[in-house]
């Protein structure tokens, strides 16, 4: 096909840029990491002593908001008009996964927000122009007899907002390598994922508690354990599509051979990503070394290779558009 | 009663003047660079046995809009003709209505910094009972317009009579804009 005539510019935008990616990170980091934290509250927590369990449920209470409003302000200073943007707040589609994820956040982002006040109740009542807080936090303090109901429900709220992201990309038949039922599933094991290297990373380098060799290896174990659910998730989410036959089949092999979006996935998805720390992972855990910089390098090349799943995934779909 | 607009375009009409694009874009002040309808023209085939393809791409106004469905804010509608419309003032410029059509007929209007699309030239034209501007500066008729459910009107007679083929129908958008194929073919 040789056009004659005709303007295909407006076909070749980028609609979703870079923003979208990294809030589609952020987002996943924020459920990952407070889906994290609350597991190890409810199955390894210890509250006699510091352990790294402490670290863990700090760091994820820290991240989660932190994250979560960083991503939330990314998505609205995307927009085309951000300061339309409370469009979004009083209409509600519920066809649209976008309504939806909004739904989702508005819920999400207040019980994090409680959440993490409660877990560092004993540093904000240091600080005097806190103190309106304190009262806040007390009045929560005595809803105690409900506290694992809002932990459950958080733990739901998290679910969701960890997926929704997925079927926000997979809803759109328009775009053949985003519209599988797999993809959910692989932005939330990415996200959980995220949510263990953030979680190890900041707990390591801010709430640097007991370390000992036990929780080094624990830590390493739950790695490879994510590494090798996410790797044949990212196989079974390209082999769907390449059997997905016409244009679905011929656009997911373009995406996985041509030009440097290529070379993001099988370098920086694969290689940097999920390769890396499994090479480490198993070395360490095979020659019985652990040390913290292992971990350090593995969680640290764990959320590059998330980072650069979200990049490759939101560029392949609008490049590779059938 | 409702009405069922269809667009008929057929292929071997149309010669690929590109009167229609210039009509829409004088009708509905379409900014430089973006269009909200082009004939995309094409040769085929190996000389000497050519021909040429004429593809009219714009917005096809599917009876079951993806672009509606996603919209978060309700700005993207559907009419009760079954139009499909975007409310400016509600657009917040998600892009997720750009991303969700399949026959990629939307895009940013860089002045106003809003989607927009293809309307039938529905506020000034059609609203008056008057075809669509493209429609109406046809040289050679390649372009009909008008209600399918009127027995006598001129679209439902070439509906009756020519085989329409409906732009990526295996989707099931049921697009209101169709088009007779080519009948002669070339040697490939």
């Amino acid at each position: 096909m040789s056009p004659m005539w005709g303007s295909t510019a407006q076909y070749e935008v980028m609609h979703w840029s870079w923003a979208i990616a990294v809030y589609l990170f952020l987002a996943g980091i924020s459920a990952g990491s407070i889906i994290v934290a609350l597991l190890v509250k409810w199955n390894r927590h210890e509250r006699s002593n510091s352990s790294i369990w402490d670290a863990m449920i700090k760091s994820g209470t820290l991240v989660a908001p932190v994250s979560i409003l960083a991503g939330l302000f990314l998505l609205v200073a995307d927009l085309g008009r951000p300061l339309s943007f409370y469009w979004l707040l009083i209409r509600f589609n519920p066809l649209s996964v976008m309504s939806l994820g909004v739904l989702f956040l508005l819920i999400y982002t207040p019980i994090v927000l409680v959440f993490t006040l409660l877990v560092f109740e004993r540093t904000i009542v240091k600080y005097t122009w806190l103190s309106p807080l304190g009262s806040f936090i007390e009045w929560v303090k005595s809803l105690h007899s409900y506290a694992k109901t809002i932990e459950y429900f958080l733990m739901a709220a998290a679910l969701c907002v960890g997926t929704y992201t997925g079927f926000l990309l997979s809803a759109l038949y328009a775009i053949p390598l985003w519209n599988s039922p797999v993809l959910p599933i692989v932005f939330l094991t990415s996200s959980i994922s995220s949510g263990i290297a953030v979680n190890i990373l900041i707990g390591l380098v801010f709430f640097k508690s007991t370390i000992n060799t036990e929780s080094i290896k624990y830590l390493l174990v739950l790695d490879l354990r994510v590494i090798m659910t996410e790797l044949p998730l990212l196989g079974i989410f390209f082999v769907g599509l390449l059997y997905g036959g016409g244009e679905v089949s011929s656009m997911a092999k373009a995406a996985l051979s041509h030009g440097g979006l290529a070379l993001v996935f099988w370098l920086g998805v694969i290689g940097i990503g999920l390769l890396l720390p499994l090479a480490t992972v198993i070395l360490a855990l095979r020659s019985h070394v652990y040390r913290v910089g292992y971990i350090l390098t593995n969680a640290t090349a764990v959320l590059l290779g998330v980072l650069l799943l979200r990049y490759y995934i939101i560029y392949a779909g609008q490049i590779y558009l059938g | 009663m409702a009405k069922a607009y269809r667009l008929i375009f057929d292929e071997n009409l149309c010669i690929g003047c590109q009167a229609c694009n210039v009509a829409c874009r004088l009708e509905n002040d379409v900014p430089e660079g973006v269009y909200r309808l082009q004939v995309h023209v094409t040769t085929q085939g190996v000389f000497p046995h050519l021909g040429m393809h004429f593809e009219r791409r714009s917005c096809v106004m599917c009876d079951e809009p993806p672009c509606v469905s996603v919209c978060p804010t309700g700005a993207s509608f559907q009419s009760k003709d079954g139009l499909v419309h975007i409310h400016e003032s509600q657009c917040i410029t998600c892009k997720y209505c750009i991303l969700a059509c399949p026959y990629h007929a939307r895009f940013i209007n860089p002045v106003k910094n809003v989607v927009e699309k293809c309307t039938f030239c529905f506020d000034s034209r059609l609203s008056k009972a008057l075809d669509p501007a493209c429609v109406s500066v046809c040289t050679t008729e390649a372009l009909r317009f008008g209600d399918v459910s009127q027995e006598n009107s001129t679209v439902a007679m070439l509906s009756r009579k020519e085989t329409l083929l409906f732009p990526k129908a295996h989707l099931g958008t049921k697009p209101k804009v169709c088009f007779i194929p080519a009948r002669k073919g070339v040697k490939v």
